[in-house]
């Protein structure tokens, strides 16, 4: 078992849970166990909310350039280990290694945009707001904060918050994903290096547990979630009745429209890379094609003969361009819809199930899916699969194209692909979704911008990364002065 | 062997730079030593300079599958054991070698930035190239 049991890590040291509980975390590609992660016990979150409770005042005191320079420090760490991280990450989650790349470069990003923070934590202020009165705002750090972080981006995700939240002032814990929970704990190694006072850090594993003991607990001052609408909902909810700031970025069922004067060969790489890239576990994965007029047969041959030409394998070789999914259970869920597309109706034309990867018979492996014939009313076009499994509907205009994707309860991104500059106004314009892409297929927002959400994709109002996170974690107080 | 990634070009490119930088360093004593050893320096630059670009220049977004790049048509045989025209005829096919492969490799690649190195090192390539056949 290469990376052993894993531990918590609370109060500046490493500490061995003391719960019965124990889940084995897999390798997706070899079906190999390589870590244990416990269920951390309700005693062990107290004790890391009273850790990072108790270390909160002098954090906060901690003058913000030398909080930046603990940034500085751990991004010359990440960057040190780049390599390890991402490989660890392949290992636990299953998607390829560029892929893994990418994650740790925007993880990193994170860092480099936190350790900002004397400028981005700067109030303002206003003279003579009445002749001889002046007022200021002064952002001020809040307390203790939580990540309950999803699987498939375990090392990104949790620093799309960490870092801005500890550069602020604040206290944090993080609550790793139980499926993928390697990753986060590398990085809680580079974390202990670069010597946080302790209680600043936490990491606590775990699952339900851990978050409803860290939901309840009144020296928690908010929480940040990624995940699906249906966990993301209960977050939110029972965090806003414990008083507790939220911020929780849900499911997402993302159209990708093709109007028929797109660049045709650029765009089916780009829709290949939505659909199946991480092998479709991401929250920006393109579900649906919206064929636009006279572009849907061209499009429809085109994406079939290239997905159908792309190299299955373990995420690990550089030659692979699309990975298992993460478990079995994942697998029989997608492969439960892939039935249930063709039972209502759909015409599955290009069918992944059955993939075989030599030398590697316990793999989670299936192949890209294509549906054609779709209709906005079958389950495969409104609920959420998270897998490779895409569908294509195809539309008569442009604005059957935005009826289609209003239609659907999420709004977490949408993509045009056009060389029309009418076209990208509106649909940026005019759409209900957080992350808008023209001509890109995966409208991931780099670390100085929110990534952004609306709908039943994202419950609150300041989303995670950039500007937002920083209004996140800190207070706005006003201040108004008058000398006598 | 297809390259059909962004990890699987660069990882190809940092093998060939490995490839050049061993074979520039084996070869002790001689007229060639010199120019050799400056090679080998600039090779291994070159392999940090790739190696960065693997780990700074990945964007998620546009991790686009690439098509159409056989890794196969750039292979080099070298012999190390040549005699001085011979060493010298080899590492002049190596750099035009190299220079063909970053050349196409840059018309391939998604990523702007990456392709603007590799049309660097192409060119690197040729000015080496011209450095052998003074």
């Amino acid at each position: 078992m290469e990376y052993g049991k894993l531990k918590n890590y609370i109060d500046g040291e490493w500490v061995e849970s003391q719960s019965d509980e124990v889940l084995h975390v897999g390798n997706p590609a070899t079906g190999e166990v390589i870590a244990q992660v416990p269920l951390s016990t309700v005693e062990e979150v107290n004790r890391a909310v009273s850790a990072a409770a108790e270390a909160f005042q002098e954090w906060r005191e901690t003058p913000s350039l030398v909080r930046a320079r603990y940034m500085l420090r751990l991004k010359v760490l990440m960057e040190e280990h780049f390599e390890d991280l991402a490989c660890a990450i392949v290992k636990e989650h299953g998607k390829i290694i560029d892929e893994a790349r990418g994650e740790v470069r925007r993880a990193i990003e994170n860092v480099e945009v936190a350790a900002s923070v004397p400028s981005l934590m700067m109030g303002y202020n206003a003279e003579d707001i009445a002749a001889g009165i002046d007022e200021e705002c002064v952002l001020q750090p809040v307390g203790v904060f939580c990540c309950v972080a999803p699987f498939n981006f375990p090392a990104m995700v949790p620093f799309w918050f960490l870092p801005y939240a500890v550069a602020c002032g604040n206290t944090f814990i993080v609550k790793p994903s139980e499926i993928c929970p390697v990753s986060q704990d590398r990085l809680f190694e580079m974390l202990d290096e670069v010597d946080f006072p302790p209680g600043v850090v936490n990491l606590v594993h775990g699952a339900k547990g851990v978050v409803d003991a860290l939901l309840t607990d009144p020296d928690v001052a908010g929480v940040s979630f990624v995940g699906s609408t249906p966990v993301g909902k209960y977050i939110y909810s029972t965090a806003a009745a414990n008083g507790k700031r939220a911020q929780c970025q849900a499911g997402a069922k993302n159209c990708l429209v093709v109007m028929p004067d797109a660049v045709l060969d650029r765009t089916v790489a780009a829709l290949l890379t939505s659909a199946f890239g991480t092998a479709g576990q991401r929250c920006l994965s393109g579900a649906l094609v919206l064929a636009v007029g006279d572009v849907y047969e061209p499009l429809k041959a085109q994406l079939v003969e290239a997905a159908s030409r792309l190299k299955i394998g373990d995420g690990l070789d550089e030659a692979t361009q699309m990975g298992p999914v993460v478990s079995q259970k994942s697998l029989d869920r997608i492969l439960g819809y892939v039935e249930k597309g063709v039972k209502e109706g759909a015409e599955l034309i290009l069918d992944g199930r059955g993939v075989q990867v030599e030398g590697y018979p316990s793999g989670h492996f299936i192949g890209p899916n294509i549906f054609d014939q779709v209709k906005p009313e079958m389950t495969i076009a409104r609920e959420e699969i998270f897998g490779p499994v895409l569908g294509i509907i195809a539309v008569a205009d442009f604005e059957e194209a935005l009826a289609i994707i209003k239609g659907i309860p999420y709004g977490n991104a949408a993509s045009l692909f056009t060389t029309s500059g009418k076209w990208a106004r509106e649909f940026k314009y005019r759409l209900p979704c957080g992350n808008i892409g023209i001509n890109i297929g995966v409208a991931a927002p780099i670390a100085t911008f929110p990534f952004a959400g609306m709908k039943d994709s994202f419950f609150g109002d300041l989303h995670g990364q950039g500007r937002d996170a920083i209004q996140f974690f800190t207070d706005r107080k006003v201040v108004i002065t008058r000398w006598f | 062997m297809e390259l059909g990634t962004f990890g699987a070009i660069l990882r190809f490119a940092m093998d060939l730079e490995q490839q050049a930088a061993g074979f520039y360093e084996g070869t002790t004593g001689g007229e060639l030593e010199g120019i050799f050893r400056e090679l080998a320096r600039g090779s291994r630059k070159r392999l940090s300079r790739l190696e960065r670009a693997r780990r700074e220049m990945v964007a998620e977004m546009i991790l686009e599958s690439i098509t159409g790049l056989d890794g196969d048509a750039y292979g080099v045989n070298l012999d190390p054991e040549a005699d001085e025209a011979g060493l010298l005829h080899q590492a002049q096919a190596l750099e035009k070698t190299f220079a063909r492969f970053y050349r196409d490799a840059a018309d391939k690649m998604p990523i702007r930035e990456v392709a603007r190195l590799f049309q660097r090192l192409a060119r690197e390539n040729k000015q080496r190239e011209a450095q052998l056949s003074r």
